[in-house]
């Protein structure tokens, strides 16, 4: 009973945010009737989705059929929630698919591209004026915090590499990664050769 | 001999709470409750189960298995919380049917699933679980939650709901029962007898129907008896699950 009451918790949380998306729902309607099963091996715990035009039905236990079961353990299915490409989490050896593995896609594609209107939601308690105001106020906010990040990012890489000497920089790594290839090829056009010459003398001995 | 279900009236009698009322009577008395209570239904269910409620009809949809396309019809669906959710399942080529045989919780049911949008695949009937009005096999689940133990004659009722089921088709009958627990029995005694008139007196100035609910639980069939009663009926693999002590049970059985 835990487990359904935090599900049913979950469901309406994530049904709330799906409702802040003009084009989830829509998406979502043409899943319609499919039963996704997500079955978590470390810990074990299974979960159905059920996506449908008014959102997502989560459910610890299902009696009906599956179209499409994804198997892994709890870490792989997290990082499967926060990866950007998705693809190449689903790809991995720890992560199995059995049935339809188009509806998964499809869900986690829909899942992917949300964009919230998270302005309307807010309007809706606080009403236009305040929430414009408030809006700038996060939208400034928010693009000073991504430029101080970048910043941040750019500034620790440049003492890293260039200033401590503690990592090596982009382009010097990519300049001694080229002339490693450089080498690699010309060790193996010598071996080549020796092979050749090798099998010269062989001929000869036998002459 | 004298049959024991007949009181001083030749009329047979049975139990309405803790009381002995003529047969007749029942569905009427019945009736009188539900009329009472149907505005606050809800409200009244959220408070005496904490919202658990909510949770117990969770677990029989998701025992239920319906799928899109399915026909289901909810037996004393009251105020359409399965029909909510089955609507939802079945898609718009399926079929839910809300059938209630009181007139007041039906158009309660009725107007919070249109006000809510719920609409195109759900039809409302007004029909007695003992005598459902519906073609043979027609059903692929149908499902009672917490109307059985008003029935006058649950047999018949259980009879009659096999009959509307298709071959393969599961009843779901979601009912309170008796606890596992020797010691959460006597708190559970203590809350129903106490608590939940007092809640009714409060909320619904009506302490009389929510004591008539509290000694309906106790004279109801614990799970065993329940489900010797869908065997006798004609149902296969039976099973029962316990919910929250057994104080909730879900009876689940396919139409061989």
């Amino acid at each position: 009973m835990l487990l359904a009451g935090l599900l049913a918790s979950a469901e309406h949380g994530i049904n709330h945010v799906l409702r802040m998306d003009s084009t989830a729902l829509p998406r979502l309607a043409a899943l319609e009737g499919k039963v996704v099963e997500i079955d978590c091996l470390q810990p074990a715990l299974k979960l159905f989705v059920l996506p449908d035009d008014q959102g997502l039905m989560l459910a610890a236990h299902w009696e009906g059929g599956v179209d499409c079961t994804l198997r892994a353990p709890a870490g792989r299915l997290a990082q499967l929630a926060l990866a950007g490409d998705k693809t190449a989490v689903l790809h991995s050896p720890q992560v199995q698919l059995h049935g339809d593995t188009a509806v998964l896609l499809d869900l986690f594609g829909i899942l992917q591209d949300l964009d919230l209107d998270w302005e309307y939601e807010l309007q809706r308690w606080l009403g236009p004026v305040p929430t414009a105001l408030l809006a700038g106020h996060l939208r400034l906010r928010a693009r000073w915090s991504r430029q101080g990040l970048t910043r941040f990012s750019q500034n620790l890489s440049e003492y890293l590499a260039e200033e401590s000497r503690t990592l090596v920089g982009k382009r010097e790594a990519e300049a001694a990664f080229s002339e490693l290839d450089a080498l690699k090829v010309d060790i193996e056009r010598l071996e080549a050769r020796m092979r050749r010459l090798a099998h010269t003398l062989d001929t000869s001995d036998n002459a | 001999m004298t049959d024991p279900r007949k009181g001083d009236h030749a009329e047979p009698t049975t139990h309405f709470g803790f009381q002995d009322v003529p047969e007749s009577q029942k569905a009427k008395k019945v009736a009188e409750v539900f009329h009472s209570v149907a505005a606050k239904y809800d409200l009244m269910n959220d408070v005496l189960s904490g919202g658990m409620h909510r949770l117990w009809k969770r677990f029989t949809i998701e025992l239920s298995g319906v799928r899109t396309g399915n026909r289901v019809l909810d037996i004393a669906g009251g105020t359409g919380d399965l029909a909510a959710k089955f609507s939802r399942l079945v898609g718009p080529t399926g079929q839910v049917v809300l059938a209630d045989i009181n007139e007041s919780m039906l158009k309660v049911g009725r107007d919070r699933l249109l006000d809510r949008g719920v609409a195109g695949n759900i039809e409302f009937v007004q029909a007695d679980a003992e005598k459902l009005p519906f073609p043979d096999n027609h059903f692929d689940c149908v499902t009672i939650a917490f109307g059985l133990r008003n029935v006058t004659h649950k047999e018949d009722a259980i009879r009659s709901m096999l009959r509307v089921l298709k071959p393969g088709g599961r009843l779901l009958i979601l009912e309170f029962s008796k606890p596992t627990n020797k010691l959460m029995s006597k708190a559970y005694d203590a809350y129903s007898f106490a608590f939940m008139p007092l809640a009714g007196k409060l909320i619904t100035n009506d302490s009389e129907s929510y004591r008539y609910l509290a000694e309906s639980i106790r004279m109801h069939p614990d799970q065993e008896t329940l489900k010797s009663m869908m065997v006798a009926a004609g149902f296969d693999r039976v099973t029962y699950h316990n919910m929250t002590s057994g104080i909730v049970a879900v009876h689940r059985g396919i139409k061989p």
